[in-house]
């Protein structure tokens, strides 16, 4: 045992070390490695759990686009038929409003060129009536100084009767 | 530094507080601090100290993992352990001028400094230590996993054969198809004895392999950068103490490869082993 002796071994220094050596495993196996690698096993789960949500996410965004599409080209084809019927709706709208014009204007015409023809049929009578009276009133002055009070009335009842006939009066 | 023995600065009762001692303190007190700091920085998003603990302490388990494989919770700590202190060690002895401080002795008309702190691995106390752990918690998982029959067959080949006996059917036959199957089969034991026996040799051989290794790189690293700096202290010595650098993280890393070797080896049935070495078409 002499060579251990020169290399100062020392049962005590020996037993000390072993103990150290132990205890400082011991606490940085509880302190140090095991929550590192939990952190790093965690981190590198929640990773895996990250890229799979994104891909799920990417394949629902794709469905979603897809239907989307879908939805556009439908909604498309039904403006289209929209507009179209409204389109033909409104040109048989703009007919049958063009041909109520039409009537109502022609109508309307009708009924002014009669009010017209009434009121000229009117306004003559009034006339006649009117050309009468001046007539018989232009015979009684002129008459006065000529005729007698006799002869006055058988010509005016004469010139009356006559005016009748011709419906002046 | 002239002598092997680490140098003792004071006693306390019968136990010698040598420069190594104190280093060992320190060391111990780095690890215990690194260990404080992880621990209390540890959050979701890594910090930079984060960081650089989770790329030395992960990428160690990965290394443990792609040699261990299913055994490595069992080997990681105590190779990460090894590593880390025999690092820290090796390289807190080449702090420049850690080994100025000391005590100055006259011996002989020469003054010597007898420094305070010396690197710990360069005492054979601390490396026999680590040694002697290494072996210990070597055979104990050998013991947990393989169980003890399976366990002492590996030192005492002829065991199993004593196990069965002992349960009065002895297995034991002789190989009588040919003279030279017969001889074979006779001697075959004896061959197992031998190399039960020399096993049982390596065991204690690796202990003595694995601290003077350590020991011997890490005390001639500190004679050598002594001597260096003795002929011209300036620049001169910066090229070994890169080597000793180098010198520290290979012998770290020699000693806790070394030993995680063992445990996979201690720890691997021997018909297992068989089967792997068929399969790999050794």
């Amino acid at each position: 045992m002499s060579i251990l002796e020169d290399f100062g071994v020392n049962p005590l220094l020996l037993i000390a070390q072993v103990v150290n050596f132990l205890i400082i495993l011991f606490i940085l196996k509880r302190f140090m490695y095991k929550p590192i690698l939990e952190a790093i096993k965690k981190r590198g789960d929640e990773v895996a759990e990250g890229i799979k949500s994104a891909e799920e996410g990417q394949k629902k965004l794709e469905v979603a686009l897809e239907k989307e599409k879908e939805i556009l080209t439908n909604a498309q084809i039904q403006a289209e038929k929209i507009i179209t019927s409204a389109r033909e709706e409104s040109g048989e709208l703009k007919k049958q409003i063009e041909e109520n014009t039409r009537r109502d204007t022609e109508r309307l015409v009708e009924q002014s060129k009669e009010t017209i023809k009434e009121e000229a049929r009117q306004a003559e009578e009034r006339l006649i009536r009117r050309i009468g009276e001046i007539a018989i009133a232009l015979l009684e002055k002129s008459l006065g100084g000529v005729f007698g009070k006799k002869e006055q009335k058988i010509i005016l009842k004469k010139a009356l009767t006559e005016l009748g006939k011709q419906e002046l009066l | 530094m002239a002598s092997f023995a680490p140098e003792v600065i004071f006693q306390i009762g019968r136990f010698p507080v040598t420069n190594t001692v104190i280093n060992t303190i320190l060391v111990d007190g780095f690890l215990l601090m690194l260990a404080f700091f992880v621990n209390r920085n540890i959050s979701k998003i890594p910090g930079k100290f984060q960081l650089i603990a989770e790329y030395v302490i992960g990428g160690l388990y990965r290394l443990t993992e792609s040699i261990a494989g299913d055994k490595t919770s069992r080997i990681f700590p105590f190779f990460i352990t090894f590593f880390l202190f025999i690092l820290i060690a090796n390289w807190s002895g080449l702090i420049p001028g850690i080994n100025t401080f000391g005590i100055i002795e006259q011996h002989g008309g020469k003054t010597h400094i007898i420094p305070f702190i010396r690197a710990t691995t360069s005492d054979l106390n601390t490396t026999l230590a680590l040694a002697v752990v290494s072996l210990l918690a070597t055979h104990t998982m050998s013991l947990r996993v393989l169980g003890l029959s399976e366990y002492l067959s590996r030192f005492i080949p002829f065991f199993p054969f004593i196990i069965s006996v002992l349960k009065g059917k002895p297995k034991f036959s002789l190989d009588m198809s040919g003279p030279i199957n017969l001889v074979l089969s006779i001697f075959s034991p004896f061959v197992f004895v031998f190399v039960g026996l020399l096993e049982l040799i390596s065991e204690f051989v690796k202990v003595i392999s694995l601290s003077f290794r350590l020991f011997g790189n890490i005390f001639a690293g500190e004679v050598v950068l002594e001597t260096v700096s003795g002929i011209f202290a300036f620049i001169f010595p910066l090229p070994f103490l890169v080597l000793e650098l180098v010198v520290g993280f290979v012998q770290a890393l020699v000693f806790s490869m070394l030993t995680m070797a063992f445990m996979i080896i201690l720890t691997t049935p021997h018909k297992e082993a068989e089967e792997v070495s068929h399969s790999s078409g050794v």
